[in-house]
């Protein structure tokens, strides 16, 4: 038996988790006093909101060590980071009502719809009041209802995003589900599935086939989340996981393969698809049928797209017109990984090459993308914002995206796919000289284990 | 004269293959409609139902569209009204038994 004790165990509870999900002993204690926020919970379990707002789901924030041009002192992250897939962020696309659009409406808009306050205590806020706004239910509920989060005026005139504070929705207490993490990460980017373009469900993903949910590889402890390293998610509460946390360096019962996992990254083999947007463009926004303008984007379904294969020692990229791997055949500590390829057009700054942020409520209501850009550089405090519009210049930036998730075994690739003449890596663009490519794409390099697999399978 | 009958049968049988794909490609195209449109109107019955029905208004054309939805993630989406009148849809459906069966439910806006 190869497989990893940590996977073994791992099994033994889920096959345990697949009976009734246990009922929280707070429930009838709830029941008896109603809901009236954190400060129900805090009554047990003491001190969770406020080690909450020091997470990077409230403060949408963090220092960031392993990504170049960035300042070692101050925290990163989609409150203010400036790149394609948003071409807003927090700051400048607060949320916020749009102006009126031709047909005299407005609506809703802003970045931070994807935070679990209540606007009034905003992201990376702290102190008492931001410590109630916590939406625990949002994540902790299975029965919350998604009409009460909506953002509104409140009678103050001040934009509020609601939030189901029900007595009901606080007695379906638990582990959060797939779909209270789908919530927010379902939606990123502009619409479903288009960010990351990952669907968790039994066709796509062989854990989730397995009954696993997102908590139990991003178990969280003390709700610090635990992430990898994909490029363009910088913001981190200082907690990692991998694969080969769970299933070790050799996993497999075929040595072949085992052979492969220094310088392959597992997701290499077992995420041979990606999906989500492919490209977008928003310096052209286009009018919909309800009278407001989106960005152009172009879309694929979750496994539509071929990732892209690099070299990856863990280190980021980070220019204005790429985000995306560092690393070299030869460096000693990269491996191969694959990518989501995605490319963002937006307006860059004339005088000194930077891309520039965008505020969308203007363009949603008229299209005008200058205008939003406009309003964007005065809420950063750039000098003559309407110059820096005016001027500003579009471009392409392209962002190489972490794929770690719809793995599959059945799919995995095989020896073939890689070392055929037509396989999916270009040895020579990944740093091997002509010969070394003639001889990894040799039938000598797979001929022998593929007849011994023949000879099992008939 | 053999030859030339051997020539036409194998003309005949790619004529048959020709219609054939030609067939399949038609009927896909024919079964299957993809349109956008806003919900005028959401019935479902309960949490435990396993179908509902949502009325689209075609952007395109402004008709109004009943479609039936089985999924189980959008019947959720339903029942926990992350999906609710007013929503904008990206939607994909056939036509069985007098029914447009969903097979692609999306709204169209994130964030
Ligand atoms: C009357 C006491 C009480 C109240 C009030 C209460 N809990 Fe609990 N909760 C418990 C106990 C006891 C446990 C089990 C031991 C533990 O994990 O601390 C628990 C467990 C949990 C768990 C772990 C569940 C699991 O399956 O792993 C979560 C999450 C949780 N509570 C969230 C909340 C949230 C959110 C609130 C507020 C809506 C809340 N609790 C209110 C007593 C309470
Ligand atoms: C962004 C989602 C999210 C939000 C919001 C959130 N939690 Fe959690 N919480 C988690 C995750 C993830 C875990 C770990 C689950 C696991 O692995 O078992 C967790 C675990 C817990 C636990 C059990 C383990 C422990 O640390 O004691 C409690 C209790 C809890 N949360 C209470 C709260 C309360 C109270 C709030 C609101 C102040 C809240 N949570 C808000 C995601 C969230
Ligand atoms: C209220 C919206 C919301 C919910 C609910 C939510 N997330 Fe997130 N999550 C975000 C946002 C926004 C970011 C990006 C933060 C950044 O980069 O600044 C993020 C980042 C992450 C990251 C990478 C950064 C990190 O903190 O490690 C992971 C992993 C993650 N989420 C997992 C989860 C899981 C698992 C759940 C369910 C327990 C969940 N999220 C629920 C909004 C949400
Ligand atoms: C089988 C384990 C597993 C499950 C289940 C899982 N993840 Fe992950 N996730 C990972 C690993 C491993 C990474 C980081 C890999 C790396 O960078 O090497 C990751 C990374 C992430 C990231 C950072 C961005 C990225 O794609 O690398 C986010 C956000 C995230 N996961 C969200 C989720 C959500 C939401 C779910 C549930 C729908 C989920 N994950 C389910 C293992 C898992
Ligand atoms: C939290 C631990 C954990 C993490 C992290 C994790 N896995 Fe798994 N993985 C499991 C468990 C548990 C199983 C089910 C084991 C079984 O059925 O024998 C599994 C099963 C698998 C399988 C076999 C699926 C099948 O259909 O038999 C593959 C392949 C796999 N994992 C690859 C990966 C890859 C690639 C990653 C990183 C992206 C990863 N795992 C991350 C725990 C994990
Ligand atoms: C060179 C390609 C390759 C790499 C790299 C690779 N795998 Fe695999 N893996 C496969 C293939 C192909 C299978 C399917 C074998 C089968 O079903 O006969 C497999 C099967 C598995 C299984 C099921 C057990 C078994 O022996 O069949 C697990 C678990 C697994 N891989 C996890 C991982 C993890 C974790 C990593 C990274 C440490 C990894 N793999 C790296 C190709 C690879
Ligand atoms: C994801 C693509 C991929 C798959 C799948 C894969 N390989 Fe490889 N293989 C590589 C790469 C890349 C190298 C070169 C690694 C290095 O630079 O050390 C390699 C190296 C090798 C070598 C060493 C060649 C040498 O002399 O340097 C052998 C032997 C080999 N593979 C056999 C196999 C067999 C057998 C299988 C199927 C069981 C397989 N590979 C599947 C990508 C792959």
């Amino acid at each position: 038996m190869r497989r990893s004790a940590l996977v073994g165990s791992m099994l033994f509870a889920l096959l345990q988790a697949t009976s009734a999900r246990a009922e929280h002993p707070g429930k009838s204690e709830i029941e008896k006093s109603g809901y009236a926020g954190p400060s129900t919970c805090e009554r047990c379990h003491p001190g969770k909101a406020k080690e909450f707002l020091g997470t990077v789901h409230w403060k949408h924030a963090s220092r960031v060590d392993n990504v170049e041009h960035l300042d070692p002192k101050a925290e990163y992250g989609m409150k203010n980071r400036i790149y394609t897939m948003c071409n807003g962020n927090d700051v400048v696309n607060d949320l916020k009502e749009t102006p009126k659009n031709a047909a005299g409406k407005s609506k809703f808009t802003g970045c931070n719809t994807c935070h679990p306050g209540n606007h009034l205590s905003d992201v990376g806020s702290t102190g008492p009041e931001a410590e109630a706004a916590v939406d625990c239910l949002v994540c902790h509920s299975t029965d919350y209802d998604f009409r009460q989060r909506k953002p509104h005026l409140d009678d103050r005139g001040r934009v509020v995003m609601g939030q189901d504070r029900s007595t009901k929705a606080a007695l379906s207490i638990g582990k959060p589900t797939v779909k209270n993490c789908m919530t927010c990460h379902e939606a990123a980017g502009g619409g479903v599935l288009v960010k990351r373009g990952f669907a968790f469900n039994k066709d796509t993903d062989a854990h989730a086939a397995k009954g696993m949910v997102c908590v139990d590889c991003h178990a969280a402890k003390n709700h610090k989340m635990p992430t990898g390293y994909d490029p363009n998610n910088w913001a981190n509460d200082g907690v990692r996981l991998s694969c080969a946390g769970c299933h070790g360096e050799k996993p497999h019962k075929l040595a072949a393969y085992n052979d492969h996992t220094a310088r392959i990254a597992c997701q290499t083999c077992h995420i041979p698809r990606t999906g989500g947007a492919v490209a977008k463009d928003f310096t052209v926004w286009e009018r919909g049928a309800d009278g407001y303008y989106e960005p152009t984007t172009l879309k694929k379904e979750a496994n539509e797209t071929a990732p892209v294969y690099a070299w990856y020692d863990k280190t980021v990229r980070n220019e204005p017109h790429f985000i995306g791997p560092h690393g070299s055949r030869k460096d000693g500590k990269s491996k191969l990984y694959p990518f989501k390829i995605y490319m963002g057009k937006a307006f860059y700054d004339r005088k000194t090459g930077q891309l520039l942020s965008m505020d969308f409520a203007p363009p949603m209501a008229t299209g005008d993308t200058r205008a939003g850009v406009e309003s964007a550089a005065r809420t950063l405090g750039m000098k003559n914002p309407a110059q820096v519009a005016k001027d500003a210049v579009p471009g392409w930036q392209t962002i190489y995206f972490g794929s770690d998730h719809l793995v599959t075994r059945s799919k995995a690739l095989n020896c073939i796919n890689c070392h055929g003449v037509n396989g999916v890596l270009d040895f020579k663009a990944l740093g091997y000289s002509h010969a070394e490519a003639r001889k990894l794409t040799n039938p000598e390099i797979y001929f022998k284990q593929l007849v011994q697999q023949q000879k099992e399978e008939w | 004269m053999k030859k030339p009958a051997s020539i036409m049968l194998v003309v005949a049988r790619m004529l048959v293959v020709a219609l054939m794909l030609v067939g399949i490609a038609g009927k896909a195209s024919a079964a299957e409609t993809k349109m956008v449109g806003v919900i005028t109107q959401i019935e479902i019955s309960g949490k435990d139902a396993k179908v509902a029905t949502a009325t689209l208004k075609d952007n395109k054309t402004g008709e109004a569209v009943v479609i039936t939805v089985q999924d189980d993630l959008t019947l959720d989406k339903f029942k926990d009204h992350r999906i609710v009148e007013g929503d904008e849809i990206r939607c994909k459906y056939e036509a069985k038994d007098g029914k447009n069966v969903s097979t692609y439910f999306r709204k169209t806006a994130g964030c």
